[in-house]
């Protein structure tokens, strides 16, 4: 077990930066999640704490001690590829004792010590009965679950994840979810895992770092990057369906701010009166759909508009409702958490939107404005 | 069966017929007529022909000539196919998948990769005559750099004396060669997982032992394909020797294509060459053999 830290780090390939100033704190025995999208640096972040890659600039410390141009070999961190990289020619018995075998005599262990081991990881990850048969025989999860074996023998100090779940069939991406957690909790090994599924983020992690185009935008609890997003683009990449953003202006007139957004004039709800507010113009507001409310008949306070798709999702429904009748395409997501009431489209509803769940944006930054 | 698949077999073979046709009369019909020619005696049909080039004992015609042992060459064509394929086909293979495996980290690989291609690429008899100069005393590399590290022994024209002739030729051919193993090798260490060699590399393998672990057994394939040609091609030879030595001096590095040669445009013995050459069609046929039935077995 141990802690990792990067301190700018940064990683480029060609006049790409890939990794652009990256600093990171993982604590000991956390299960911290890099989410992101594709080619936002998340993979490269994992391969330079392993040791494939090394940073142009930046220090990497493992437990305190600096790592940042050791081979992987001396760094103590065992690693799961997308593709699993079980060794096609050797059984899964082989696979398995492959890293300790490599060590067998720096570590001091007879065959027998290393047949004791395998069997063990084998009965924790429920695969001892495929230990003779080699990887071409296995299904997707049976591999999965030697390449986790593998990069548990060694007792590593670190786990490193990349995208372990994503060639998985849905349902089987579900179960070992759980499974995985379950895992990582009952060994307590720090675990860095990369994934561009932000419900498998959200559902595993205890802190998430949210990046894009190479940088870090939000570190934080799974909680808090739902529910409080420091960025737009953290607010729009999680979630399912995501936040909705409205660009909107701020006036003033009369001493009064007035919130123009398109669809809808209001004044500035009490709730998110802030002084750092009325100086900025040009805002984005972040509203998550399901804090938003539908009301069939005008009622003060609300927001028109015409419901154009419902999305019956059996626990909840979706409905994209346009406020704004002189552009088809500003369209409000919300989600219903039952269906209470059938909606229709084409039918008018009012929007009650929850102000104090709503979240600020400048729009020349994207930060979030407190 | 259902008439809609027998139609289509008719079909099929009426597409094969032609190429059949060509293959029949170019390569099925040449070999069996050199079959019946090896038969041919002037007294009938007999096993003669067999008889004496087998027996025969003039060193530069000789098959096998091991008498009075250990000595230098000649030990007759056939122990020198022999020699040649025990030395060449080991080094070629595993000099090829080396280099291979230490090429896929060397900036400009592809140049040098295409350089040791040459080798493979020049007419083989191009090949023989730079193996000549390279052994030559005066401007050959080979005999100059054992004079500098004090070899003096090896420090003359390789090609010209009996003990050296037959060693000159081979590890020229080794050069020649080392870039057909080189590029299959390689092209297979390329289509290879890249995480197949990070994940040994986290897991503490050092480079040596993600070679041999890793990939010596993923490239087996590869390396099978290597060993097949290259068993032929030392079977084969024939340029080189007739472009370097002549199988001199004195049949120090003859081999049994050359034989063959000998048999056929020197002394006009037709039967003897023919017999020569099912000879060596039939030791060809033994990688081929093994050849065809991995090929098979993958299909």
């Amino acid at each position: 077990m141990a802690s990792v830290r990067l301190e700018s780090v940064v990683k480029k390939f060609g006049k790409v930066i890939a990794v652009n100033n990256v600093s990171l704190e993982v604590k000991d025995g956390e299960f911290f999640i890099l989410l992101g999208p594709s080619g936002c640096g998340k993979t490269t972040t994992l391969r330079l704490i392993a040791g494939l890659e090394y940073p142009d600039s930046g220090r990497i410390y493992i437990d305190d001690k600096d790592v940042t141009f050791l081979e992987p070999k001396d760094r103590d961190v065992a690693m799961v590829f997308q593709n699993y990289a079980l060794y096609p020619h050797m059984t899964v018995f082989q696979n398995i004792a492959f890293p300790l075998l490599l060590k067998r005599k720096k570590l001091g262990l007879t065959k027998e010590d290393i047949k004791k081991r395998v069997l063990e990881v084998a009965r924790l990850l429920r695969i001892e009965e495929l230990l003779h048969r080699k990887p071409g025989q296995l299904s997707g999860g049976q591999q999965q679950r030697v390449a986790l074996a593998r990069a548990l023998i060694r007792r590593p100090k670190v786990w490193l994840m990349d995208e372990p779940l994503s060639n998985l069939d849905a349902l089987l991406r579900l179960a070992m979810r759980a499974e995985l957690k379950r895992l990582q909790k009952e060994l307590g090994i720090t675990t860095i895992y990369v994934t561009h599924d932000q419900a498998e983020a959200l559902s595993m992690a205890d802190r998430i770092a949210v990046m894009n185009k190479g940088k870090v935008i939000q570190v934080g609890t799974p909680d808090e990057v739902y529910l409080k997003p420091k960025h737009v683009f953290v607010g729009t990449f999680i979630g399912a369906p995501p936040m909705n953003v409205i660009e909107c202006r701020i006036e003033e007139q009369d001493g009064k701010y007035l919130l123009q957004c398109p669809g809808f004039t209001r004044e500035i709800p009490q709730e998110i009166m802030a002084s750092k507010l009325v100086k900025t113009k040009e805002i984005i507001l972040g509203i998550r759909p399901e804090f938003i409310e539908v009301i069939e008949s005008p009622a003060p306070d609300t927001i028109k508009g015409k419901i154009l798709v419902v999305e019956p999702l059996g626990s909840e429904t979706i409905l994209n409702i346009n406020i704004n009748p002189e552009n088809e395409e500003t369209i409000i997501k919300v989600k219903l958490p039952k269906i209470t009431k059938k909606f229709r489209p084409g039918e008018t509803v009012f929007l009650k939107i929850d102000w104090s769940k709503v979240s600020i944006f400048d729009k020349t930054t994207g930060f979030l404005l407190e | 069966m259902s008439t809609e698949i027998k139609i289509k077999k008719r079909y099929l073979a009426m597409f094969l017929i032609p190429g059949f046709i060509l293959v029949a009369i170019f390569v099925i019909g040449p070999i069996i007529g050199t079959f019946i020619i090896s038969f041919e005696t002037p007294n009938g049909f007999g096993l003669s022909n067999y008889y004496d080039v087998i027996t025969e004992t003039s060193p530069t015609k000789a098959l096998v000539l091991l008498n009075d042992m250990p000595r230098p060459p000649p030990w007759g064509a056939l122990i020198h196919n022999l020699v040649w394929t025990a030395i060449h086909l080991p080094a070629t293979t595993f000099l090829g998948l080396l280099l291979a495996y230490l090429l896929r980290r060397v900036y400009g690989r592809s140049i040098v990769k295409s350089i040791m291609f040459i080798g493979m690429v020049i007419p083989m008899v191009v090949g023989g005559l730079i193996i000549r100069f390279m052994f030559d005393k005066y401007i050959g590399i080979v005999p100059n750099l054992c004079g500098l590290i004090g070899l003096t022994g090896l420090d003359k024209t390789w090609t010209s004396y009996p003990d050296t002739a037959l060693i000159a030729l081979i590890i020229g051919s080794i050069w020649l060669w080392t870039g057909f193993s080189l590029t299959i090798h390689a092209a297979a260490i390329d289509s290879l997982p890249k995480t197949y060699i990070e994940a040994a590399k986290i897991d503490g393998a050092s480079d040596w032992q993600i070679f041999w672990k890793i990939i010596v057994p993923s490239v087996r394939a590869a390396t099978l394909t290597v060993i097949v040609m290259t068993m032929l091609w030392d079977l084969k030879i024939f340029d080189i020797v007739y472009a370097a030595t002549k199988g001199g001096p004195g049949g120090a590095s003859t081999v049994l294509a050359f034989v063959m040669w000998l048999y056929f445009a020197l002394d006009l013995a037709y039967g003897k060459a023919a017999a020569v050459a099912v000879i060596l069609t039939l030791l060809t046929l033994i990688p081929a053999a093994i050849y065809i039935r991995q090929v098979m077995k993958r299909g």
